[in-house]
């Protein structure tokens, strides 16, 4: 019962130590730099193709900042849903 | 077997064992220059990087390739892996060098420089497969442990892209946030 009891408790510190050695993301969000969205103010929207997966995933990750930054260079009186519509629909399509 | 055919047998064996024992104690000897500063002869170098590459493509043939390694939320997912696993050694756009790159040897490849042509269903199983298992006596650690392959597959993702990102491209793609974009 004993040798049992010693097993199970090595199996869980083993366990543990795994949990620990992960690469847990969480953990690196404390030290992780803010995106820069402002300096999407700087590029010129009326050039960036839509389709292309790499401004589609800069807008979605800076979708929250730019609402608090306002209009951008290019983007006056568009409505900032196509964005989001364009790179729902290609993400949607390739699943 | 004629008293000829045995002695020549014997010779045979001296010789393999004298060779042995020369492997050997060259290997005790310490006289093998280990040092990453000490550059391979061409030919081992050669011999090296096909073996490498060799095994590599035998055992990365298989491996099945996602069909959304385009999709923004790859891009979004592998992006913050890369910066923090992988760009000390591979570097990112606007820095040319890293302590690694100068010291690593054999060098290791910088993943900023643009590829030509479309990337090719083999190459995404290499890069894959790379970043899974590692690589042996190189600096390249497995990254099985602690990733799982959806992860893997995102970074390889990104990789695929990080030679047309732009500096500042690059840091909103690899800043970690939340699932609502933000920073902690």
């Amino acid at each position: 019962m004993k040798t049992l009891q010693q097993l199970l408790f090595v199996a869980g510190l083993a366990g543990l130590s795994l949990t620990v050695q992960a690469h847990d993301p969480k953990e690196h969000m404390k030290d992780s730099e803010k995106p820069n969205c402002e300096a999407m103010k700087d590029m010129d929207h009326e050039k960036m193709d839509m389709n292309n997966p790499v401004h589609q995933a800069m807008m979605k990750k800076c979708m929250a900042q730019m609402h608090d930054m306002g209009e951008m260079k290019g983007m006056e009186g568009q409505d900032h849903s196509q964005h989001k519509d364009a790179a729902k629909e290609k993400s949607e399509h390739q699943h | 077997m004629n008293k000829n055919t045995f002695s020549c047998a014997k010779c045979l064996l001296v010789v393999i064992l004298l060779i042995l024992a020369g492997i050997l104690g060259f290997v005790y000897s310490g006289w093998y220059p280990i040092g990453a500063d000490n550059k391979h002869h061409a030919l081992t170098y050669w011999a090296l990087e096909t073996l490498r590459e060799r095994s590599i493509a035998r055992a990365s043939a298989d491996i099945s390739v996602p069909g959304d390694l385009d999709s923004p939320e790859r891009l979004l997912a592998g992006g913050p892996d890369y910066h923090e696993m992988c760009s000390g050694c591979h570097l990112q756009p606007a820095k040319a060098q890293s302590d690694f790159t100068l010291g690593l040897y054999p060098a290791p490849p910088n993943l900023t420089e643009a590829k030509s042509g479309q990337i090719s269903t083999t190459e995404n199983q290499r890069t894959f497969w790379i970043i899974k298992h590692g690589i042996k006596a190189s600096g390249m650690p497995s990254w099985a442990p602690g990733h799982d392959d959806e992860r893997i597959w995102s970074m390889v993702a990104f990789i695929n892209r990080l030679p047309e990102l732009s500096a500042s491209e690059y840091q909103i793609l690899t800043s970690r946030t939340d699932d609502n974009g933000h920073a902690h």
